[in-house]
């Protein structure tokens, strides 16, 4: 049944996104948003990967042993990177508005409403 | 809209969802066996174009430099808005004292912490350099060798305790590693252009296989990022840990004052 | 070649600024950044008109096609400037230079930080527009967003940090999106090139895979185009974001987010049924949805930064629709409309900018004669409006002209979006310019706070950018519709060398939009408050669709969300059911 290591993504996506709905706490909020990202790293390795091949390193093989996409693997080291600029500039935004609301609660800030 | 009513609008969106996706995950190359022809040739034809032996370095800094340009100056971007973002409420006085919490005692370090973070820290660095040099042969590269060497100033802060900590890793260094690596990049970039050949092109001597420093262009791009990664996510813990400190002090502008 | 000059000079003006942040003095950075945005417009405009001949190619690192010795393999990047890509890169760089001396003076906090963050942003543009690579667009995506929500947050403010916050999380997801949509597309062809992928597509025809990956691409670029459900971040952002901010994000960035979205459609996708069934009718009711939606919400709306937010989401809705018509005469009309739709909408946005500089507030009531003493800002406020509620001169009035010939659904939108947002504003312009104004209707309710913006700046120097764009959207001829002519045939097939028709035969309806922008003013200006019985429950039934709108609107990040999954959803169940 290889249906299922293509299931994966698509479950860990879900529940990032049930976590970001139902969250009550912006860190927990974007610990989730993690989640969701992690997906596409299982997506994109997963569609690279080779059955019997290793990693395309060949220090110490030869350059033609069997070797999985390197091209995927490129693109989740900077999908890692676009994930850890984007939650350093959320966790930035979360500090500010903890010193301005007291609160960090997603379900109480709403912006231009400052009465509500 | 009420938790309930969302939850129920999600439920909905999700199970809508799942034939599409089971359909999708189906149509898919099975797993284990891609069809993508592009990884391959990749494989077959850069260990002898560039003599290289990491083809996921080649890939990053060679053949798909320009993505890596892009990605780097999203980094440094990223970085730059949250140093705007906090030094803005912050203010730019650069103090040198920790920031203390009324009400908790504050603890002097123990000889056996001071000792065992100057040795890892150094360690740390070291192996960060180490990763970062050897992008081209094994595994590693800029951005895994610059988080490493940028992990390591955590361990010095643990180690000398903040005032010591900030006389050492200076906010202008940070910021000059920082913009200078990415600038570097651009200009590597660039040069090829001066010489009538497309950007990015490799127009360094190769060198050998299995060499520290074959590659070409490459290591030239490889340290300019391992540079800036080390910077951005120096400032980044910097910044971070000046939120710590004083925190009666800090003012927070209201709307109606500014 | 100058291709890749276009986005390694910003890149490179903008690290090089970082690394003397502390050396330079603040106007000097600021010279450095105006000049850099018009010297890459002038490379753009070059390329523009070279590219005319045939389109120009760049491929980095000498990577060509030929390097792989396989057929179908490509390992490079490329850029690629066709006419109409150029022209939008051009365009990006002018609305940056106008946004740069609108915003003199006004970030000299923050060294030169603000110059580093705007000129990053327009190389993500410049690059997100010429590329011619599945994920380099995709990192270019990924730049444009986080210089956008660094800058929105800047203000510092409750309702910045918070419309910052949504705007990250939405955003975000809707990169996670097409950074999936891009795998799933090179697991199916193999390679992430536009020519050598629309090569594949043609001859797989319908595949599940392939419609996988376009419906989560296009449900990517259809968030940063705040298209309905998918836009309820848009108004929370461009309301607290910086007003030279706001300029480029309304003016520029999110209607690029549709220009590359009919670039992937019409240049990868032409021949897979199933996604051109898609874009022709599920993107043309997405489209009018998103037109009568931002067109209410707009009318209901006192904070005057909100209001010009929620018709930016109408005009968009107009733009979709143009997309969805597949044809050059539609990619004709979506560039006319995104030119004219920018300069106005940037002309606006300076102008609530110059208000809160000066009179300390963007809410239309509380600046109730409070402008009177602006009178030049007031005429172009008002001649701003007329625009946008469909004046017969200019870009935007061209490209609805086209608009109208090519559909019923399209002229709907654009009459009753052009109606709703044209009348708002020249409601909002009669209160605070000229005294004049009826009782406040739906938009009394409405949510506002106040602020202000830095005033240093002298009351000539705002208004300069205002005029010069002004000027520009009101620009008619033949140049431009021969330029436009070959411009968009080119961007459905860079090798064509066909020229679309642009000049429309204006019939009566052309009038409409702006007939019905003049009734629904003179209507709020003579609005009395009900009395009698009757009246009152009309303007409570009047209230009842507003009402209902606003709650949906609420500003919950979890409500963004599940709204996004919900429009997620109903693209993947018609590309299913199709």
């Amino acid at each position: 049944m290889s249906i299922f290591p293509w299931l994966v993504p698509a479950w860990l996506f879900a529940i990032g996104i049930y976590g970001i709905v139902t969250s009550r706490h912006y860190v927990h909020l974007i610990g989730c948003l993690t989640v969701c990202q992690s997906a596409t790293y299982v997506l994109l390795l997963s569609i690279g990967y080779a059955w019997g091949a290793g990693p395309p390193i060949f220090y110490d093989h030869p350059p033609s042993t069997p070797a999985v996409d390197p091209v995927m693997q490129a693109l989740v080291l900077t999908d890692i990177v676009v994930g850890a600029a984007v939650t350093a500039l959320l966790l930035v935004i979360a500090i500010q508005v903890h010193k301005r609301r007291g609160t960090l609660d997603p379900q109480r800030l709403r912006p231009l409403r400052p009465d509500q | 809209m009420t938790a309930p009513w969302r939850l129920v609008l999600l439920a909905a969106a999700l199970i809508v969802l799942v034939p599409s996706v089971w359909h999708v995950a189906a149509a898919l190359p099975p797993f284990g066996h891609p069809s993508a022809q592009y990884g391959p040739a990749i494989n077959a034809i850069l260990p002898a174009a560039r003599h290289v032996t990491n083809m996921v370095a080649a890939v990053n800094f060679d053949v798909r430099g320009f993505d890596t340009l892009g990605e780097e100056c999203m980094l440094v971007c990223a970085v730059t808005g949250a140093v705007v973002l906090l030094r803005g409420a912050r203010g730019e006085r650069d103090e040198a004292r920790a920031g203390h919490v009324p009400g908790r005692a504050v603890l002097a370090r123990s000889d056996a912490t001071v000792l065992v973070c100057r040795i890892t820290a150094t360690l740390t660095l070291l192996f960060g350099v180490y990763m970062a040099l050897h992008g081209t042969v094994t595994p590693g590269g800029g951005f895994q060798g610059g988080v490493v060497a940028a992990s390591s100033f955590m361990l010095l802060y643990l180690g000398e305790g903040y005032r010591a900590w900030r006389r050492i890793i200076r906010g202008r260094a940070m910021d000059a590693l920082e913009g200078g690596g990415a600038f570097l990049f651009a200009v590597a970039a660039a040069v090829p252009l001066v010489i009538g050949r497309p950007a990015l092109t490799n127009v360094l001597p190769f060198g050998q296989l299995k060499d520290l420093f074959s590659g070409g262009l490459m290591v030239v791009v490889n340290f300019c990022i391992f540079l800036s990664v080390t910077g951005s996510f120096g400032l980044l813990l910097l910044e971070f840990m000046e939120e710590t400190r004083s925190p009666a002090e800090d003012s927070v502008p209201d709307e109606a004052d500014r | 070649m100058l291709l890749p000059v276009a986005v390694l000079l910003p890149l490179g003006v903008a690290t090089l600024l970082l690394v003397c942040a502390h050396l330079l003095p603040s106007r000097v950075s600021t010279m450095a950044a105006i000049v850099t945005a018009l010297t890459v417009a002038a490379i753009c405009v070059l390329l523009a008109r070279a590219a005319l001949a045939g389109p120009l190619v760049h491929w980095f690192g000498g990577w060509t096609p030929a390097t792989s010795g396989r057929p179908d393999v490509v390992l490079g990047i490329s850029l690629m400037a066709d006419p109409a890509s150029a022209a939008v890169a051009a365009f990006t760089c002018l609305m940056f230079a106008a946004s740069f001396v609108f915003a003199w003076g006004y970030f000299d906090e923050v060294h030169s930080h603000f110059e580093v963050l705007m000129l990053l942003f327009l190389a993500a543009l410049v690059g997100f527009c010429l590329t011619h690579d599945m994920f380099n667009l995709f990192v270019w995506f990924e730049l444009m967003s986080v210089a956008a929500f660094a800058l929105t947050a800047y203000p510092l403010g409750k309702s910045s940090l918070e419309g910052a916050f949504n705007f990250t999380i939405t955003n975000a997801l809707g990169s996670f999106m097409m950074l999936a949509g891009v795998g799933l597309l090179y697991a199916r062809t193999g390679t992430l090139d536009f020519t050598t992928m629309a090569r594949v597509v043609t001859a797989h025809g319908a595949d599940p895979v392939l419609s996988g990956g376009f419906c989560l691409v296009a449900a990517a670029l259809l968030t940063k185009g705040a298209i309905v459900p998918f836009h309820l971040w848009l108004s929370d952002a461009h309301a607290v974001a910086p007003s030279p901010v706001s300029v480029i994000f309304s003016g520029i960035m999110v209607s690029a987010a549709l220009f590359v979205l009919a670039k992937i459609a019409m240049q990868i996708f032409a021949h897979d049924p199933p996604v051109m069934a898609l874009v022709r009718n599920l993107l043309l009711w997405l489209g009018l949805a998103t037109a009568i939606v931002g067109g209410a919400m707009a009318y209901a709306q006192r904070h005057l930064k909100r209001l010009l937010a929620f018709s930016t989401i109408a005009h968009l809705g107009i733009m979709l629709t143009a997309v969805s018509a597949a044809s050059p005469r539609g990619m004709a009309a979506l560039l006319l409309y995104m030119f004219g739709h920018g300069l106005v909408k940037g002309t606006l946005f300076m102008l609530a900018g110059v208000l809160l500089a000066l009179r300390a507030s963007a809410d239309e009531i509380v600046l109730y004669r409070k402008g009177r003493d602006l009178l030049p800002a007031g005429i172009a406020m008002t001649f701003a409006g007329l625009m946008l509620g469909g004046l017969p001169v200019g870009l935007m009035h061209q490209a609805t002209d086209i608009l109208d010939e090519l559909s019923p659904a399209m002229m709907t939108a654009a009459i009753v979006a052009s109606a709703l947002t044209g009348a708002a504003v020249l409601r909002a312009a009669a209160r605070i310019f000229f005294g004049v104004s009826g009782a406040p209707g739906p938009e009394m309710t409405a949510p506002t706070e106040r602020e202000r913006e830095r005033d240093e700046r002298p009351l000539w120097l705002m208004l300069l950018p205002c005029a010069a764009l002004l000027a520009m959207a009101l620009a008619q001829g033949a140049a431009i519709d021969r330029f436009i002519g070959f411009a968009a045939p080119r961007l459905i097939d860079p090798a064509a060398d066909a020229s679309a028709p642009v000049a429309a035969h204006s019939s009566p309806t052309s009038y409409l939009p702006i007939a019905l922008t003049l009734v629904l003013a003179l209507l709020s200006a003579v609005r009395r408050r009900p009395v009698r019985p009757f009246p009152r429950s009309l303007v409570r039934l009047e209230l009842f669709p507003f009402r209902a709108l606003r709650f949906l609107h609420s500003g919950l990040v979890a409500d963004y969300v599940a709204w996004m999954i919900v429009g997620f959803a109903i693209l993947a169940g018609m590309l299913s059911w199709s």
